[in-house]
This record gives C-alpha cells, sequence and structure tokens, in this order.
C-alpha cells in the first residue's frame, strides 16, 4: 500500500483566535493535487499548516506520511515551496539567490551553484540571471520563484498561485513547465489556485475547500476515465415519457425548469437516438449544448451542495 | 536537470550537515558586506587604535627607545597594567559600536523587505537557525575588533614583557573575552531587533543610537527626581563599563574617582540581559514565517 501524498485527520488550524480550518478529514493518494476554493476558504493556511507554519489546535495533518507537526523539519526537508506573495532578495542576482536557498536546504555549495544555474535555465531565464531579482518583471520573479523551489530537488512540490500576475504565453510555459516536472520526476505536486484550468492542466486530483471545510475531493484521473458526455438540451413539450424513454436506452436525465434537461450520456448511445426519441414523442429541441463533466462544474456543484460532516460542506 | 538537456531531475547528491547551514547565511552576508568599500574602510578604522596600542606596548618594552626618547625610567608612563586593557577595551567596544551601527541595521531587512523569509523556514531550517546565522555575522565582526585584537595585545605584551609576566596577567584573559561577549551580544541582538523591526537604515541606526542615550538620559532625570542612582540602569554603556572595571579588578578606580556611587555588578549585568531579552522578544514576534491577523 503506497503512502498517501497528503493525509488530513480532523484537522483544525485557528489563527488569531478564529478557526480558519474546521476539522478537514480526508485522504489525497495522487501525485498531483489540486487545491481550490474561493478567497478566504483556507487554501494558504492549509499549505502553511502542511509546511509548520502554523500549529493545529486539533488534529493532524501527513504529507508522505510525516506529520506536519512533530516532523516539520524532515518534511520541509522534502519540500520546495513557491510561495504566493513576493518572496526574494531584491539585491541578490537571480542565480545567487537560488543558489543560496539551495545551500539552505542542504546542497554543498558547488552542487548549489550548478543546480541553480541549471534550475534558472530550465525556468527560461537563463539570460536574466546574473540581473538583480529586484529587478524582475512580475512574471519573472514567479519563475525565479520557481527556479528556488526546483533547484534542491524536493520530492514534494507546493505552489502557492504560481500563475498569479502573468500574461497569457508565460502563463502557459509554467503550467507547461509544471507538467513537465511532474511526468519528468517521481515529484508530488500540491498546487494551490484561483485557476480552475491551471489546476484541470496539471492536477489529478481536486481538494476544494470553502468556508475552512472540505467541500469536495474529486478525482480528476478518475472523472477523465469515465470520460461521461453530457447533453445541455432546451425543450419545447417534453414531458415525463420523454425523459422516461430517455432512460430506458440508458440515459440518466435531471428536469430542471423551463424545458431544460441534462442528460448523462453512456459511450453506446449516439446524439441521433436523441433526436430520434424527441421526434417520435413529437418534443422540439430549440437547443443542444453537448459536453463533458469539467472541473467547473465539480467545483460549482460543491460551492453549492450545503450541510457538513466530518469537516465537509 | 543539466543545462543542455533542459530537462528536470531530481538531486541525489551528499547534503551539507544540518548543523552547519546557518552558517551558510553568514557566509553570503560576508560576501555581500566586504563588496562595500565603505564597510572596508570603516573596519580597518576600528582596528587602528590597535595598532597604536600595540606601539605603545613596544615602547613600553624597549628601554632603548626610552631613552632615545629621553624618557626616565622611574617616570612609569608606559605602563601595560589592567588600566591600561580597560582603556583598549573601552576604545575598542565603541569601535565595535559604530561597525554594528553600520552593518547590523541591514542584516534582517533585506529579507524581510520582499518576503524572503518564508523562503528560509519553508527549508529544513528554524527559526533559531536563522538567528544564530545573523547573529554569527555580528558576533565574528565584532570579536575581529574587540577581543581578538585585545588578546593579540595580551600575547604582544606577554612576548615582549618576559620575566613571568603572563602568568601573573593570565587572569585579564578571562575579562577580556567574558566582556567582549556581553557587549557582542548585547550589541548584536539589539541590531538585529531594529533590523527586524525597521527596513529603513538610517531609521534602524538612530533606534540603535536612541537606546543608548535616550534611557541613558531618562534614568539620570529620575535619579535627580527619586534622589536614588538606580535610574542609571538605563544607561547601558554605564553599565557595561561597571562590568568590565569589576572584571579587571578596578572597583574603585576609574568610576569612582568621577564620584558615582556604584550599582551592584549583579544588577548591571541583569540590565544588559534584560536588553537582550528584550531584543529576543521583538524577535520572537518579528520572524514569522506568517503573520496571524487576530480578530
Amino acid at each position: 500500500m503506497t503512502t498517501p501524498t497528503i493525509e488530513l485527520n480532523g484537522l483544525e488550524v485557528q489563527l488569531g483566535g478564529r478557526t480558519i480550518l474546521h476539522g478537514l478529514t480526508g485522504v489525497l493518494k495522487s501525485r498531483a493535487i489540486g487545491l481550490l476554493g474561493p478567497n478566504g476558504a483556507g487554501k494558504s493556511t492549509l499549505i502553511n499548516t502542511l509546511l509548520g507554519f502554523h500549529t493545529p489546535s486539533k488534529g493532524s495533518a501527513r504529507v508522505l506520511g510525516l506529520d506536519s507537526h512533530t516532523s516539520g523539519k524532515q518534511l520541509r526537508s522534502l519540500v520546495g515551496y513557491m510561495p504566493e506573495n513576493d518572496a526574494f532578495i531584491s539585491k541578490m542576482s537571480g542565480v545567487r539567490f537560488v543558489r543560496y536557498m539551495a545551500e539552505i536546504s542542504g546542497l554543498p555549495s558547488e552542487q548549489a551553484m550548478e543546480r541553480a544555474h541549471e534550475a534558472f535555465v530550465y525556468v527560461g531565464l537563463g539570460e536574466a540571471r546574473y540581473r538583480p531579482v529586484g529587478t524582475y518583471s512580475l512574471g519573472m520573479k514567479q519563475l525565479a520563484k520557481l527556479a528556488q523551489a526546483i533547484a534542491h530537488g524536493p520530492k514534494v512540490l507546493i505552489l502557492d498561485e504560481p500563475t498569479n500576475g502573468m500574461d497569457p504565453p508565460a502563463r502557459k510555459r509554467l503550467i507547461e513547465l509544471i507538467r513537465e516536472i511532474r511526468e519528468a520526476s517521481d515529484i508530488c505536486l500540491l498546487l494551490s489556485s484561483h485557476l480552475l484550468r491551471d489546476v484541470e492542466e496539471t492536477c489529478d486530483e481536486v481538494l476544494i475547500l470553502r468556508n475552512g471545510q472540505i467541500a469536495s475531493i474529486c478525482n480528476l484521473a478518475e472523472e477523465r476515465r469515465a470520460n461521461r458526455k453530457f447533453l445541455e438540451l432546451e425543450t419545447i413539450g417534453a414531458e415525463a415519457s420523454f425523459t422516461s424513454a430517455l432512460e430506458s436506452i440508458g440515459c440518466e436525465c435531471a428536469v430542471f425548469s423551463s424545458g431544460r434537461i441534462k442528460v448523462v450520456m453512456p459511450d453506446s448511445v449516439e446524439i441521433r437516438e436523441v433526436f430520434k426519441v424527441a421526434a417520435d414523442r413529437g418534443v422540439q429541441i430549440r437547443r443542444m449544448n453537448h459536453r463533458r463533466d469539467s472541473l467547473e462544474d465539480i467545483f460549482l456543484n460543491a460551492m453549492e451542495q450545503s450541510g457538513a460532516s466530518d469537516g465537509r460542506l | 536537470m543539466a543545462v543542455y538537456k533542459r530537462r528536470y531531475n531530481s538531486y541525489t547528491g551528499s547534503l551539507t550537515p544540518q548543523w552547519s547551514r546557518f552558517f551558510v547565511l553568514t557566509r553570503f552576508a560576508f560576501a555581500d558586506l566586504f563588496k562595500s568599500r565603505f564597510f572596508v574602510l570603516l573596519l580597518i578604522l576600528c582596528i587602528v587604535p590597535c595598532l597604536f596600542a600595540a606601539g605603545y606596548i613596544f615602547v613600553a618594552n624597549n628601554k632603548t627607545l626610552q631613552l632615545l626618547m629621553q624618557l626616565r625610567s622611574d617616570m612609569d608612563l608606559f605602563k601595560v597594567e589592567s588600566q591600561y586593557f580597560i582603556v583598549i577595551m573601552m576604545v575598542q567596544t565603541q569601535a565595535a559600536f559604530l561597525l554594528n551601527c553600520w552593518v547590523g541595521p541591514v542584516l534582517i531587512a533585506g529579507d524581510l523587505t520582499n518576503g524572503a523569509l518564508p523562503l528560509f523556514l519553508s527549508r529544513p531550517f528554524s527559526r533559531t537557525d536563522y538567528v544564530l546565522g545573523k547573529l554569527a555575522v555580528l558576533g565574528l565582526l565584532l570579536s575581529a575588533v574587540t577581543w581578538v585584537p585585545c588578546l593579540l595585545l595580551f600575547g604582544l605584551q606577554s612576548g615582549l614583557a618576559r620575566n613571568g609576566w603572563i602568568w601573573s596577567h593570565l587572569w585579564m584573559v578571562v575579562p577580556i573575552v567574558l566582556c567582549s561577549a556581553i557587549w557582542i551580544l548585547t550589541l548584536s541582538l539589539l541590531s538585529l531587533a531594529v533590523s527586524a523591526w525597521v527596513k529603513l537604515r538610517i531609521v534602524a541606526t538612530g533606534i540603535i543610537f536612541i537606546t543608548f542615550f535616550i534611557p541613558a538620559g531618562l534614568g539620570e532625570m529620575f535619579n535627580a527626581i527619586m534622589s536614588t542612582i538606580w535610574g542609571r540602569l538605563l544607561n547601558f554603556s554605564y553599565m557595561f563599563q561597571l562590568i568590565v572595571s569589576h572584571g579587571f579588578r578596578e572597583e574603585s578606580g576609574r568610576l569612582a574617582r568621577r564620584g558615582w556611587d556604584e550599582i551592584p555588578i549583579p544588577a548591571a549585568w541583569g540590565s544588559l540581559i534584560c536588553l537582550c531579552l528584550l531584543a529576543l522578544v521583538i524577535l520572537n514576534a518579528r520572524l514569522r514565517a506568517r503573520e496571524t491577523v487576530r480578530g
């Protein structure tokens, strides 16, 4: 049995007298985990707790089997962290900054220098590596932060809003880099983002937080494998017999107001069969939208759901 | 992750011992400091008094030179005893104070200005390691202008004086090292605390000066109003002088001649220790990976 990447056991964190995380419980086993949630959901607090910056008031959090509180130092020796906010030493040249951080992680001086150069070239800042970090653009600073997070070869890479402030090409490049890093090694990834697309493109499993509680844990890889197709229909004249007929050919239906029907189609059913059923029953299909279940749906569903137990909504 | 391959690889090489990593901070800080010509000049100036002191020892032990200078041997002008080392210590600790005012304020502020602290603390590197690394910068630097040159002068005098001078004066090694150590620790912790609190060098330097002069003035006001001597506990330079004089067995010497009643030595130590503790409290409050907003 493999060690889960992240294990939360009734994790509660209080800051300044307020409870920020409310007894989170869950196991995340994938190598690439996305952390989603609106502002104030507790994403950064969870990351800080995993890094041992905050002490849990109740429960525990484990990363690769190591308790974030009791084995904090051991855990941090496995981690590369890219914080959300500015984090650099402005007067240092980029490569010296990354070398500095790598040496603090325990790399001998020569190896640290070598890895710093490699990391800088790898993230695409090779030409700017001798410039002071303070003179970098926002996107370059993000890449420099990524370089310092990977230079010492961590086993867990924690990225907090990595694409913040980046233009679309830079964002695309960064997402590609993250995917490359994930695929080129056995590194585990924890990516926190507001952007569903970032998470969808890089992660296999998603933890959705809302108001300090777990709204959903979803295995994107399994969802992708299930490959469920949806039809969103706007109909006139659809009655219960129409949905019954669709269900009889293997579809799952959800009926909404104003003739809107959401149809989950198995692979064996073709769209023309839906048209045939509608024609047989005199139902007019005024609009049809064919799509797959996206992370956006999962996220919105999680946000709409309510009622909590064991830290879940 | 070789440059030519542009591919990510994890690191599988050896690691440095955990205990030694705080010294990385010290090494990088020294590299930055020695880039500044002003700093190098200041450091040299801080050592210059020791050269004069060495010259003094040389003359004191060279009868021929004294004769050439037409000094009578019974005048006893050149005496190298505890009083000599007290003067040297006082001069060098003031030099250390100036050096500390230049170096200290930027040590932590540079990391805090752009939020680099979480990068240090997200590694197997504790806040204690961080403070030790920064403290070592000031510790080594201030040692280089306080007890190290004083011990060299002691060694020079021992070598030149002969006649068992070293054995009869060996006890002075303890106050040289111990008094310098408490002064270095006090200055270092104070300037680190100020550096963690204030980002601008000029303001931070001002605060360090203020810490030594304003409380001393307030203490004297307190003394005048309450007709007591205990306000002098806030005069940290004076407390240090007391400790040095006591360390060199000169309790009834220079300070008594000023007509000042003396604060008990444990109280003087207590005053400096309290200042150190206050600095540690500030460092503890400021050096956090994440700030907690109360409410």
